[in-house]
């Protein structure tokens, strides 16, 4: 526990800089060596046989001809991993066992000499599945008599207990807060009901999944392209049931992640082939395995709605929240959570019940996505907001400003919120837009649209570790889990912290690779949690290496611990810059006199509990820092196609403290284009034979140079945080309002309501021609209480 | 070290017209830009076992604007067309075409041939471009070469490409304007959804053709017959266009066949604006 | 079959299928791995090399086809400790690498177009970059980036002009 920092702690702009990124410059000349870069002729191949049906029984699989295939050092199946995994439930198998449940799902892996040699003898093997009628949606899944995905679900360990579950229903997560029904019986209310359906978003990082594993003095060692280091060793072990300490995961600069990495999958195979092999074995997935098994961020399926009184006050609120997991739970089991907080925020809400429900479906599994479940449920509720506001006859800028959360409003647990955050930020957007002027005139004849839209999201905090090591040249080494997946935390964040602490240059601080045999337990980089946690932890270690070097140069010095600091490089006389003595030549003494000087530390933030009986089913007690966006988009919609031209774009965004405003400025319009994708372009859709049909980039469309804007940003500093230095995540939470703003002006800019995405040209031309209609989900029924299993 | 198993690739990459006729009488299937072929395996198809390639053949890589025509050679890339006929009155429709498909490094790469000789694409730009401007096509076979309408070559190209090489497209220099109007989902990068073509002819007389909308561009006779004789404006042509709309759009994953209807007049409007503008688009 | 061709500067020998792509060569056989394998459709242009002087989707070309060429890969455009092109120098000092997946590619194709057309507009350089996408920076800065270096660039010239007067 570190984060009250010592009496002594450097002042904030020690910290705060403009600097470039070390590892920029072998990025430019190509010699930055990603996982993907590191295969070398003497190591194994190993490709997958997948299914090619949704679900069905394996009635035969015989592998012989495969094995005797020229090259061929070893098959793996399911029976050689046979452990369960999964978040929240062990439902997973490494390799399908008996039944497999989506198209895609690896059933066997071969390791041979070469891929090609891999791939021939995959033809050669003997597969019969015996196909089983698909649960390909959410409506299917629910609907009565469905088949069960899982047909043994109930026989699943449970990881982590709480949740309902029941059938095709992997998971519930429910919040309620006040009389709900009180508030929609009140005479005074008018009830709004929105329906929202969204798709899948596919990560497409540029380096898809690879893992390079290999078996080392009866260990596996797994180099892997990752964000969570420790999930990937603790699955491993798992599933290969061994003690998770016999797994090292090590990880090479990661080429994107956005959420993808959040999970293990390949990893695993690769260590159980190199220890049937002796030999070191890569995955790489293509790309088309890599989207068609994408863990996508989920399609989700939303109703919504709000008792609201003739004056604008919102007393009651309830939703229904579906969650396609796919075949297996995952991350959505975990996301049914956030429900809670990212459809349950922005508002002050008399009474509010919510509940989220992660569905069994026999499609691709789906995981994490920047910012997940908040994206989707941002839009429903911001459209839901301007849906109000129509039928109400409010102007939807004013009622957000006059219905935002401010200082002592509850959230949908009960939580407290600390501070006026989002008035002030409604503000400063109006300034914003009073700066930089409109972009009305660039419609140019289209349909003109403008919508501002307010967002909520809370850093997950979780534990972290970090070490540094003082070296005798005076530099420090910094050693955690933290994985530099290309947002700069680890390259530039971190360094710059830790060199504030300890009066260094960021130069002066190298950061070790992540490796689970050097550094403590991390729940990995995502959600913004990592200038968060890993930094605190930072923070942690510097304390005792600064109190160390204090103690050091006291003596040398002969002065007190309080009245020296470190700046320069020196441990210095506080206030004479200069004086004191070398922090190198403080260490050098130390290491002859006790040794290195090292330092620890770790954190995990303190839940701020749920006000009692307000939550079930939570994996997590609440999420410890809120941070709060407002976008801004300005659209222009040609009325003969379709087509969204998105004419300018605003954000202002909560960030507690900017320690390097121009990487906080990368992210920003780095995260809002990936919204914009997901807003506009990217769509997922799942074929009658349950495969992901965008499998490749040319039908899977990624926003274009010639699609985006220059995002204009005022970052808002100053609200509580209680991330070190008052520092909050700053590269999730980009993309989290996109969706919303865009689907808001594009409403407003056709008249239509926009209840889908992504808005393409063919659903937006859709709209106009009244071809698009709500969606209907005769899965949900009309009373709250007939949508849980409680 | 070869670790392939079984017999070689044949490659040939050949000086003269006559080499690769030969070589096709041989069964070797034609490589020009690569940038369709090369993307075979990821559909499950695998590359041919025997290859003539074009890229060394000086003959196919000409452009020669002459008074009343233009002959493109089949291995002239979408890059060194747009350059080779930029500014050329009555051609803007074609140069626009040649410019505005996929991206810089692909045109770089891909040829004139390799577009009309790609079965199964039906959002090939130069296609309604080239059935626009009433071109015609040079194919070669063993016995001698022959040249035949754009639209003959359409409707026959599954048959006549198992033997044939096509050697050059002619275009006449009859338009006096012509534009080309194409729908990508995204602003650029993507195959067009829709196309549409249109050329006037120094006498007036219009040609319409529409790409991407079904599995094989055509000229849109019907809307011809409603034009032909008469000044119109670009928005009654619109009209004219929702009157004679006679596509049935094709389903593809990025767009549902109504869509690509749908959008169809209004592509025509936007077609002759530019026309009335000078062409392009 | 045996393809020979220039490989940044030296020459090189490839015997085997004359159909694989180019890109494969170069990274299997010859670890250079600048040029990164992300699409293989001719999508992304992060495969992207210079092929006698012209940027080409290495992905899509079969090494057949580039018998007697020369080609320059992202570890020849600034070899060893040569100094930066001006243009990564451009990227690295206005900070618009993220993951950098996409970077070894983009700067083979936005080094040749600002070579071919340092006159370039900020939409010019939009629709050069159709064929070079970017998952992680929302590309603005790498727009301002190639803007800032032309600009720098003209400023450059106009001086010697000047100069030389
Ligand atoms: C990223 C990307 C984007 C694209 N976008 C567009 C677009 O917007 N618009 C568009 O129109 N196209 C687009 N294309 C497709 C592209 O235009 C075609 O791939 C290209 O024209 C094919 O030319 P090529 O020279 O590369 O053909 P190759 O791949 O070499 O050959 C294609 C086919 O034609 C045959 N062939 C080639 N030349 C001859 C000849 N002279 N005689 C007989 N047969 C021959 C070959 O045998 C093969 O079957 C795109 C492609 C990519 C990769
Ligand atoms: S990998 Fe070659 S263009 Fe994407
Ligand atoms: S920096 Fe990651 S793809 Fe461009």
């Amino acid at each position: 526990m570190s984060e009250t920092l010592s009496e002594t702690a450097p002042e904030l702009s020690a910290t705060v800089m403009d600097l470039p990124r070390r590892d920029a410059r072998d990025k430019l000349r190509g010699r930055t060596r990603y996982t993907v870069d590191r295969v070398r002729p003497d190591m194994l191949h190993a490709v997958l046989l997948r299914s090619n049906v949704p679900a069905g029984r394996i009635v035969k699989l015989d592998v012989e001809a495969a094995r005797n295939a020229p090259g061929v050092r070893a098959i793996a199946t399911g029976h050689d991993a046979p452990g369960l995994y999964g978040i929240g439930i062990a439902d997973h198998p490494l390799l399908a066992i008996d039944t497999v449940r989506y198209h895609g799902e690896p059933i066997i892996a071969i390791a041979a000499e070469t891929e090609a040699e891999a791939r021939a003898a995959l033809a050669l093997v003997e597969l019969e599945i015996e196909p089983l009628a698909p649960v390909l949606t959410m409506a299917e899944a629910l609907a009565k008599n469905a088949r069960l995905v899982h047909e043994g679900w109930r026989d699943y360990e449970v990881l982590t207990e709480g949740g309902a579950r029941e059938g095709n229903i992997a998971w519930e997560a429910r919040t309620t807060r006040g009389d709900v029904d009180a508030a929609f019986a009140r005479p005074d209310v008018k009830i709004v009901e929105t329906t929202i359906r969204v798709g899948r978003q596919s990560h497409a990082p540029f380096e898809p999944r690879t893992a390079i594993g290999s078996w080392e003095n009866g260990r596996a060692h797994i180099e892997t392209s990752t964000q969570v280091p420790w999930t990937v060793r603790n699955v491993t072990g798992r599933v290969l049931q061994l003690p998770p300490g016999r797994v090292r995961v090590t990880v090479p600069p990661v080429g994107g992640g956005f959420g993808l990495k959040f999970d293990a999958t390949i990893e695993p195979i690769t260590a159980l082939l190199a220890r049937m092999t002796g030999r070191t074995v890569v995955i790489e997935n293509t790309r088309q395995e890599e989207m068609a098994t994408c863990l996508c961020r989920e399609n989700a399926e939303i109703l919504i709605r709000s008792a609201v009184t003739a004056d604008g006050e919102i007393a009651g609120r309830e939703a229904v929240v579906l969650m396609d997991c796919g075949a297996y739970g995952g991350e959505q089991i975990f996301l049914s959570t956030m429900t809670a907080h990212t459809l349950g925020g922005n508002y002050r809400v008399g009474a509010m019940r919510l509940v989220s429900r992660a569905v069994y479906t026999n499609t691709p599994p789906n995981g994490a996505f920047r910012a997940c479940n908040g994206v989707y449920n941002t839009f429903a509720l911001e459209r839901h907001t301007d849906e109000i506001c129509q039928a109400l006859g409010f102007d939807p800028l004013a009622f957000r400003k006059k219905n935002v959360l401010g200082d002592g409003d509850l959230g949908a647990t009960g939580q407290v919120f600390e501070g006026d955050v989002l008035g002030p930020m409604l503000e400063r957007m109006d300034g914003l837009r009073a700066v930089t002027g409109t972009a009305e005139d660039k419609a140019d004849g289209r349909l003109y649209g403008r919508a501002t839209t307010v967002g909520t999201w809370f850093v997950f905090v979780g534990p972290s570790a970090a070490t540094i090591n003082m070296n005798a040249d005076g530099s420090a080494t910094l050693v955690t889990s933290g994985v530099e997946i290309g947002s700069g935390t680890m390259m530039q964040s971190l360094p710059q912290i830790v060199a504030g602490q300890l009066g260094l240059t960021p130069d002066q601080v190298v950061v070790r690779e992540a490796d689970t045999d050097s550094a403590g337990l991390d729940v990995g980089v995502g959600g913004g949690r990592t200038t968060v946690s890993i930094g605190a932890a930072s923070i942690g270690a510097a304390d005792e290496v600064r109190n160390k070097l204090f103690g050091f140069a006291s003596e040398l010095l002969q002065t007190r611990p309080e009245e020296l600091e470190l700046v320069g490089g020196r441990v210095a006389i506080k206030g004479r810059p200069g004086s004191g003595i070398a922090i190198s030549t403080v260490v050098q003494h130390a290491q002859t006199v006790s040794g290195p000087i090292t330092g620890t530390g770790s954190f995990t933030g303190k839940p701020v509990p749920s006000m009692s009986g307000c939550a079930f089913g939570h994996m997590i007690e609440a999420l410890e820092i809120p941070v709060f966006v407002v976008h801004e988009a300005e659209v222009a919609v040609d009325p003969d196609t379709g087509h969204v031209e998105v004419l300018a774009y605003r954000v202002v965004q909560d960030v507690g403290r900017a320690l390097n405003r121009r990487a906080i400025m990368g992210q920003i319009q780095g995260g809002v284009v990936q919204g914009l994708g997901y807003a506009l372009h990217e769509a997922v859709t799942i074929s009658v034979d349950g495969r992901i049909r965008e499998d490749g980039f040319e039908t899977y469309r990624l926003p274009l140079a010639g699609d985006v804007v220059p995002v204009v940003a005022d970052l808002y500093e100053g609200a509580p945080s209680s991330g070190p230095l008052g520092t909050k995540g700053a590269g999730e939470v980009p993309i989290l309002g996109v969706a919303a703003a865009i689907g808001c002006a594009v409403a407003n800019a056709t008249g239509k309501q926009v209840r889908e995405l992504p808005l393409t040209p063919p659903r937006v031309l859709g709209l106009l021609k009244g071809r698009e209609t709500a969606p209907e989900f005769p899965h949900i029924a009309a009373s709250f209480e007939a949508n849980t299993l409680a | 070290m070869d670790m392939r198993e079984g017999p070689e690739r044949i490659f040939d990459s050949v000086a003269t017209v006559a080499e690769a006729v030969d070589a096709r009488a041989a069964g070797a299937a034609v490589l020009a830009g690569g940038t369709w072929i090369m993307r075979d395996p990821r559909r499950g198809v695998a590359l041919p076992e025997r290859i003539v390639a074009l890229s060394k053949i000086a003959e196919l890589q000409r452009v020669d604007v002459l008074d009343d025509r233009v002959s493109i050679g089949a291995a002239v890339t979408h890059a060194g067309l747009a350059q080779a006929i930029n500014g050329l009155a009555g051609l803007e429709g074609l140069a626009a075409a040649a410019t505005g498909a996929a991206n810089p490094a692909i045109r770089r790469v891909a040829t004139v041939g390799g577009n009309l000789c790609t079965l199964d694409f039906a959002a090939a730009d130069l296609v309604p471009a080239l059935l626009a401007l009433d071109a015609q096509v040079e194919l070669m076979v063993a016995d001698g070469g022959r040249i035949l309408p754009i639209s003959t070559f359409l409707a026959e190209r599954a048959v006549l490409l198992k033997t044939a090489l096509l050697t050059r497209v002619i275009v006449p220099r009859a338009a006096t304007a012509s534009a080309h109007v194409r729908l990508p989902l995204r602003k650029a990068g993507d195959y067009p959804v829709a196309i549409v073509s249109v050329a006037r002819a120094s006498g007036g007389a219009i040609r319409v053709a529409v790409g991407s909308v079904e599995p094989v561009a055509r000229r849109w006779t019907a809307l011809e017959d409603e034009l032909s004789g008469k000044a119109v404006t670009p928005e009654e042509t619109q009209a004219l266009a929702e009157k004679t709309n006679d596509f049935m759009g094709r389903d593809g994953i990025e767009a549902e066949g109504w869509y690509r209807r749908e959008v169809l007049p209004a592509l025509v409007r936007r077609a002759f604006a530019a026309l009335q503008k000078g062409g392009a688009a | 079959m045996t393809v020979t061709f220039q490989l940044n500067g030296d020459r090189c020998r490839f015997h085997d299928d004359p159909m694989t792509p180019l890109l494969d060569v170069l990274r299997q056989e010859k670890f250079l791995t600048g040029a990164k394998a992300v699409c293989r459709e001719g999508f992304c242009g992060a495969c992207t090399v210079h092929v006698d002087g012209e940027p080409v989707m290495s992905c899509l070309k079969p090494v057949g086809l580039v018998s007697g060429c020369s080609v320059t890969t992202i570890e020849g455009l600034s070899s060893g400790d040569q100094t930066l092109h001006p243009l990564q120098a451009a990227f690295e000092a206005a900070d618009v690498v993220q993951c950098g997946m996409c970077f070894p590619g983009m700067v083979m194709s936005l080094s040749a177009f600002v070579r071919d057309n340092p006159e370039a507009t900020r939409p010019e350089i939009k629709t050069a970059m159709s064929g070079n996408i970017c998952r992680c920076t929302g590309y603005e800065r790498i727009i301002d980036a190639v803007a800032d270096h032309l600009e720098a660039q003209k400023s450059g010239r106009q001086a010697k002009e000047t100069a030389h007067v």
